[in-house]
């Protein structure tokens, strides 16, 4: 895996607030590097969503500059950078008029290809993300699980093959069983394509196993950033308030603790 | 729950407006334009001052049928009525020409048939008025009906519901003078024949010889040269009931007749339609002015 | 003689007086279509403008029929007698429910699928017309057929102002105190407001992609 030393995402002293309101963002600043998974880690309220979505310009810094593959959000194209960034969310937004090979095939549409060329490039993806092509291919988003659902909704965003990806909770309304497949297999499939990811969570385990970073954001700041293991041995009090709660669901036996990592 | 059945039932005969209450009242009905609303007026006021008694009015009741069916139906009272419309229309007899031979025809079939009498003529005569734009009989040359039928192939015509489905109506008249029209004839409310007249969307109409209208807005009525259609007195029909019940209504109608002619009809009409003063007005005016 | 007697006996008159109806309704829907769709299209992107908007097209509806045609007659190039008039009639007759189930249709659509839309890098018209209006068709299509079935009977009533169709008979039966004359117009305009509703149903749920029900049920339990 090859890692350069070019951040793909750069955060330069970026806020953000609407109108007179609290601020949401304040003196954001943070890199994203090439072929890693950072996590967005924070409570609700906190502003990872928020900053998320400045990165594939949903929403535009109030002061700051965000930079995508060196250039700042403000003089790109949106329509261009987004489709260079595969977006995945919680509520995933398959379009139900379309078959599944469809709907992974909408980025491709709107670039132009041929038929034949979206077609192996569906089929490719659903075995990448374990769906047996011939049976999925044809079939409807109503006549999915939702677990199903959000691997469609991971191959639609790796269908034109973007360098990066952007993923809000995207396995939050999932059953845990469901979510640690595929938590895994995220994992897996990042490791074999270099993809690289951000990756928004208030699942602090969630985020520990997925992330080669986290970004810990407390209240529109940026609490810490480094590696899990430094998460859990940092002395900061946020870092160590995420460490203390799961250490207890641990210790109470809560099954929503699930097996041992 | 009692209170509001009893407050339902007294507004619903008070609504049926009937001879539960006491019908010492008369009910006077005028068909659907002006020239019939002056003269139901006319009518009701002349009782009014005459007897006392108590006119109820219901203006642009309908045509001539759903008058003749409330008046037959004991609805309404009174209506003025044109004999050559009864004689044809109502009585279904082929038209004559002379005005004292369809007089009689339709008052001893109206008695007897009908128990309906004819007060005397008021003294004018509406006939139709085959009418086209003052323009186009200038420019034409043409002052009957006759001479426009070398024309109609190129016109438009445009009439009310009654005039194209009477015997007297448009299918004789075109039969009389042979006339043919570009299109089958446009039929719209009788009132609005007049501005598509003469806004040029219909070339021929069928109006009312003593319309206000025609000389303002500058129309020409073709002379019936053939003498297709009757004679139309103006006189008013009235329930023989009632006369029985209040003969001084006879009387108080009597004095109007041979009241009004062909001009002072005109003229009246003219005053509402053209110049908008209010019907009771005018009416009150010229009663004033005439003491019948 | 009864209705169908009349009818067979004045064949060409009838047909006449239909081929007018079906044009006053069908030119004016289709104006209606053609003005409503975009408007409600247009509302969906500029949410602020549909109270008043919708307001309008709502004060037309609530004026009766005959008194819209009345105001209409003395106006300069849409006025005088005739189906023009009454064409114009219609149309403002037609665009409440089309407007406004446009707008109601491309609204319902989840806004999760809007989102991921955008997301991805589709523009506004792509996702206008790739996504929300296939998705809001159905709705959009009860929105006409609703707008058709109006025309109809509203249609009737041009015939007070020259403009033909079959209220003409319905008039004249009416003046005539006929009841099959005004049956003979009657009848068959209902007759093609039902036709018109049953058949335009059956467009709706054949086109239909996803029923508003399964819309709902496509939010991840």
């Amino acid at each position: 895996m090859t890692q350069t030393n070019t951040p793909i995402v750069e955060f330069k002293d970026v806020s953000l607030h609407l109108g007179n309101a609290q601020p949401i963002l304040t003196g954001l600043s943070f890199d994203v590097r090439s072929a890693e998974i950072l996590v967005l880690l924070g409570r609700s309220g906190s502003g990872k969503t928020t900053t998320l979505k400045l990165i594939n310009r949903l929403l535009l810094p109030s002061a700051g500059q965000v930079c995508v593959e060196g250039r700042a959000t403000t003089d790109q194209d949106p329509v261009r950078l987004r489709r260079r960034i595969g977006y995945v969310i919680q509520e995933i937004g398959l379009f139900p008029h379309f078959t599944v090979a469809e709907n992974i095939a909408v980025v491709p549409t709107l670039e132009g290809w041929d038929r034949e060329r979206k077609r192996e490039r569906s089929a490719e993806l659903l075995e990448l993300v374990g769906l047996e092509a011939e049976v999925f291919a044809r079939r409807y988003p109503s006549e999915l699980s939702g677990g199903q659902r959000q691997r469609v909704g991971l191959a639609r965003a790796l269908a034109a093959d973007p360098p990066l990806l952007l993923l809000d909770e995207p396995f939050g309304a999932l059953d845990p069983l469901t979510r640690l497949e595929l938590q895994r297999e995220l994992r897996q499939l990042q490791a074999r394509l270099a993809k690289t990811m951000v990756f928004v969570t208030h699942d602090v385990r969630e985020g520990l196993f997925l992330a080669s970073r986290i970004a810990l954001l407390h209240d529109g700041r940026l609490a810490f950033i480094g590696t899990p293991a430094e998460f859990v041995q940092s002395d900061r009090p946020e870092c160590r308030a995420f460490v203390e709660a799961l250490a207890e669901t641990e210790v109470r036996g809560d099954p929503k603790a699930g097996d041992a990592r | 729950m009692k209170q509001l059945l009893a407050g339902l039932a007294i507004a619903f005969a008070a609504i049926s407006g009937c001879d539960i209450l006491g019908g010492d009242r008369i009910v006077v009905a005028s068909k659907n334009f002006t020239e019939q609303t002056i003269l139901a007026e006319l009518v009701a006021q002349q009782i009014e001052r005459r007897t006392g008694l108590r006119v109820e009015r219901r203006f642009f009741l309908g045509g001539t049928f759903v008058c003749h069916r409330a008046i037959t139906a004991g609805e309404v009272d009174i209506y003025v009525e044109y004999t050559g419309t009864a004689l044809t229309a109502i009585l279904e007899r082929p038209p004559l020409q002379d005005p004292s031979a369809v007089f009689d025809t339709v008052a001893s079939e109206y008695a007897s048939r009908f128990a309906l009498t004819w007060g005397k003529p008021l003294g004018f005569n509406n006939t139709f008025a085959i009418l086209i734009r003052g323009a186009d009989a200038r420019r034409l040359g043409i002052e009957t009906i006759s001479q426009a039928a070398a024309h109609t192939a190129g016109w438009r015509a445009g009439f009310g519901y009654e005039f194209v489905a009477r015997e007297d109506g448009f299918p004789g008249l075109a039969e009389t003078y042979g006339l043919a029209f570009a299109e089958t004839p446009r039929t719209m409310d009788l009132g609005l024949t007049y501005r598509a007249l003469a806004d040029g969307q219909v070339d021929l109409i069928a109006g009312n010889s003593t319309d206000g209208l025609i000389a303002a807005l500058d129309l020409f009525q073709l002379e019936d040269d053939r003498q297709y259609f009757p004679p139309y007195e103006a006189a008013p029909v009235i329930r023989q009931e009632l006369l029985e019940r209040h003969p001084e209504v006879a009387a108080a109608l009597d004095r109007l007749a041979a009241s009004i002619d062909d001009a002072e009809m005109r003229r009246l009409n003219f005053l509402v339609d053209v110049e908008h003063r209010d019907v009771a007005l005018v009416v009150r005016e010229w009663l004033e002015d005439n003491e019948p | 003689m009864n209705v169908f007697e009349y009818l067979s006996r004045n064949r060409i008159e009838f047909l006449e007086l239909t081929a007018q109806h079906l044009l006053l309704v069908g030119i004016s829907t289709g104006i209606a279509i053609l003005v409503g769709v975009p408007l409600g299209i247009l509302l969906t992107r500029r949410p602020r403008l549909s109270p008043s908007v919708l307001g309008i097209a709502n004060v037309f509806q609530t004026i009766p029929s005959l008194a819209l045609f009345g105001f209409l007659i003395p106006l300069p190039f849409i006025g005088g007698v005739g189906a023009r008039t009454a064409i114009v009639a219609l149309v403002l007759y037609a665009l409440l429910p089309i407007i406004r189930n446009t707008f109601a249709g491309i609204q319902s659509v989840d806004p999760a699928i809007r989102e991921a839309g955008r997301g991805m890098g589709m523009t506004d018209r792509q996702l206008l017309f790739m996504v929300e209006v296939p998705l809001a068709f159905g709705v959009i299509l009860a929105g006409i057929r609703i707008a058709t079935v109006i025309g109809v009977g509203v249609a009737t009533i041009a015939a007070a102002i020259g403009a033909g169709g079959l209220g003409v008979y319905i008039f004249r039966g009416v003046a005539m105190v006929d009841n099959t004359l005004i049956l003979a117009g009657a009848l068959p305009a209902a007759l093609i407001a039902l036709t018109a509703d049953l058949a335009l149903g059956r467009l709706e749920r054949h086109v239909a992609p996803v029923p508003p029900r399964q819309l709902a049920e496509l939010r991840p339990a």
